[in-house]
């Protein structure tokens, strides 16, 4: 046990280098400040806005419609006495995003019922999506406007009839059910809020996977590159010592700096999405959530968090392969792609399509990559497929012990030093 | 007295290139017995399949009365070698890289610092080793890597090349340590194709070449039965 704590603190030293440490610091830095940026951005987009308006036409539902700009927290610049062309050279000159013109004759064409028409400018000096949010606002505005105006009249010559009956005789109640409960509610925001809750898993697999398996192979090829392997092999530690150390190391750092990085993201996110997550809170989808079980009770959440740790186990043991296979740190870079890859795909795959309707070839194919399963995970415990998931850890859980025996094995064999995956030449081992 | 090595037959192949051929050979305890020969005649895969790096394919080695294919971690407790093309962790300052090392083999506190303070006194490097090992030049790598390997005062030192790439004055000092530290017991196993070196270091002998051990005696013998001045004819006649 001394000597294998001798050789683990001394792996976690090689990779706590000052150079990781500044770059986690940066990262952190850089996070935090786009985060902050965005923040700043988005509250000045929902706040008050001005926007610039030329009324011509002076009546009373112009008016209104002005007021009801005002009442959707917009602060109106009057361009009254001026020509519109007059009007879009101040709104341009000025910080109005946008110019509402009313022309003349508005307000009549209204109470003629004959469709009337206003013109928007959008000065769009970004191409940002926020710096668009106006022109919404105001077309949402004229929706509602419009939507008053048209029940007035319908009021006004059919005063027994309820004016949205008139409008939308056909009604729909949606109801959503998953297993043996039902609630109301739409099936597309149930997939909404699902891969909107689901979606940390694949950024922290991806992101722990990574910064491990870069380590672990690292790890091996610079003791190859620095010519310290041989010695260490010759040391009284057992073999499955060095690469459990190893493999211990580089996940303890690998999942320190992921859970550094994740903290950076989370302030880079949080910026942009409170005001998502407020929205979502008031459209009642926890509610919904609720009434269909699809919430993560503590037996789900260490269902999830078992699954991730196996898939991580398997990127180290993997990774420790690849790293035997690279002769040098450049090449162990290189070796880092297919590892990545097979993060990837499944995670490609789960946004665009259903495991349980792709073709069987595709399925096997996606199942087979061990990383696909904790990306399962999260719907199959919400929709209790428990035999998937035990399935899917036991894969893992053998995938492991095989590559971890093979990763002995080599260790335990010339393999360690003869094993090279080299590209067109070769060269002979003995010396 | 017993030998601490004996190989009977070594042989050793990468797929169809032969790199052992079959060699006997012993080292018995407090000589130095060097293995000479050519690039590519199989005196590194020798050492590296005594040291348990690689496996045999064939033939017997003994080490202290036991067979080494069955008890590799026994005899990594009582050798250590030093190969030709050494490093270091060059993050590691040199005396950490020295306590790293000692922490394998010490069984206490007090061993370590033993063997510590041995490894200071061969490398002479004074206040250096306070610095890291990326910063020194080859010489004194290679000083602190001989010091690693002799600190434990092992019962077999293997060394491949132990001056492989040092200047006239570096060599010279490490061939002092190295009989210096045999005097005291320890066995040494070496290669070198630097003829002078072996006739100062070694008790005894062996020529190897593609393989196949040509001929093993002290350099006394070999140059008599040879009828050759120094161990360079000696290599050029038994060759013929």
């Amino acid at each position: 046990m001394k000597r294998f704590t001798n050789l683990l603190k001394k792996e976690i030293k090689e990779l706590v280098t000052i150079q990781l440490v500044i770059s986690l610091a940066f990262t952190l830095l850089l996070f935090n400040f786009i985060g902050q940026v965005s923040k700043k951005e988005v509250q000045k987009a929902i706040g008050v806005q001005t926007i610039s308006t030329l009324d011509l036409d002076g009546s009373a539902a112009s008016q209104a419609l002005l007021k009801g700009l005002e009442s959707a927290r917009f602060k109106i610049l009057d361009q009254s006495g001026k020509t519109k062309e007059q009007a879009i050279e101040t709104a341009k000159a000025g910080d109005s995003k946008l110019l509402l013109v009313i022309p003349a004759g508005f307000g009549d064409s209204l109470q003629e019922l004959r469709p009337s028409e206003i013109e928007t400018y959008s000065f769009m000096r970004s191409f940002s999506l926020i710096g668009a949010r106006g022109q919404v606002v105001v077309r949402g505005v004229i929706s509602a406007l419009n939507e008053a105006l048209s029940n007035n009249f319908l009021k006004e010559r059919l005063p027994e009839l309820d004016p949205q009956s008139l409008k939308n005789p056909i009604k729909s109640k949606d109801y959503v059910v998953v297993k043996d409960r039902m609630a109301e509610g739409s099936a597309g925001m149930v997939a909404g809020l699902i891969s909107q809750q689901s979606l940390l898993i694949p950024v922290v697999l991806m992101m722990i996977v990574i910064y491990s398996s870069q380590m672990v192979i690292s790890a091996v090829a610079m003791e190859k590159q620095n010519k310290t392997l041989e010695t260490l092999l010759t040391v009284p530690i057992r073999r499955t010592s060095i690469i459990t150390a190893k493999m211990l190391a580089a996940g303890l750092v690998g999942l320190i700096s992921a859970a550094i990085y994740m903290f950076g993201f989370k302030s880079f996110v949080g910026g942009l999405g409170e005001e998502a997550a407020q929205a979502g809170a008031q459209t009642g989808g926890a509610t919904l959530m609720r009434q269909l079980g699809l919430t993560f009770d503590t037996t789900g959440y260490f269902i999830l968090g078992l699954s991730l740790f196996l898939a991580i186990l398997v990127a180290l043991a993997l990774a420790m392969i690849l790293g035997v296979l690279a002769e040098d740190f450049r090449s162990a870079q290189n070796m880092i792609m297919p590892l990545m890859f097979m993060v990837m795909i499944p995670y490609f795959i789960s946004l665009f399509a259903d495991i349980n309707t792709v073709s069987l070839p595709i399925k096997i194919f996606i199942l087979a990559i061990p990383f696909s399963h904790p990306f399962l995970v999260s719907q199959n415990i919400y929709l209790g497929n428990y035999g998937m998931i035990a399935g899917g850890l036991v894969y893992m859980l053998v995938i492991f012990a095989v590559l971890v025996v093979f990763a002995a094995r080599i260790f335990s064999t010339d393999k360690i030093l003869t094993m090279k995956l080299r590209f067109g030449r070769k060269r002979a081992a003995a010396a | 007295m017993d030998n601490v090595l004996t190989v009977r037959g070594l042989k050793k192949s990468y797929g169809t290139q032969t790199a052992l051929a079959g060699i006997d050979f012993e080292v018995r305890p407090g000589e130095v017995f060097a293995l000479i020969g050519p690039n590519g005649a199989g005196k590194t895969t020798t050492l590296r399949i005594v040291a348990t790096l690689l496996t045999s394919s064939g033939g017997d080695i003994t080490f202290l009365g036991r067979d080494l294919r069955k008890e590799p971690e026994f005899v990594r407790e009582k050798i250590s070698y030093l190969p030709e093309e050494a490093g270091a962790y060059k993050n590691m300052k040199g005396m950490d890289y020295l306590h790293f090392m000692a922490n394998f083999y010490a069984r206490n506190p007090e061993e370590e610092k033993a063997f510590v303070d041995r490894a200071v006194a061969i490398t002479e490097l004074g206040d250096r080793l306070k610095t890291k090992v990326g910063t020194y030049s080859k010489g004194m790598t290679r000083k602190i890597l001989l010091a690693r390997a002799l600190m434990t005062k092992p019962v077999l030192a293997i060394l491949d090349e132990p001056t492989s790439g040092l200047d006239v004055l570096n060599a010279l000092e490490v061939r002092e340590i190295v009989r210096r530290y045999v005097k005291e017991g320890t066995s040494v196993l070496l290669s070198s194709h630097n003829m002078l070196e072996i006739e100062f270091l070694s008790d005894r002998v062996g020529l190897i070449d593609k393989g196949r051990m040509l001929d093993s005696g002290t350099p006394q013998e070999l140059k008599e039965k040879h009828l050759a001045k120094n161990l360079e004819e000696v290599f050029r006649s038994s060759l013929r």
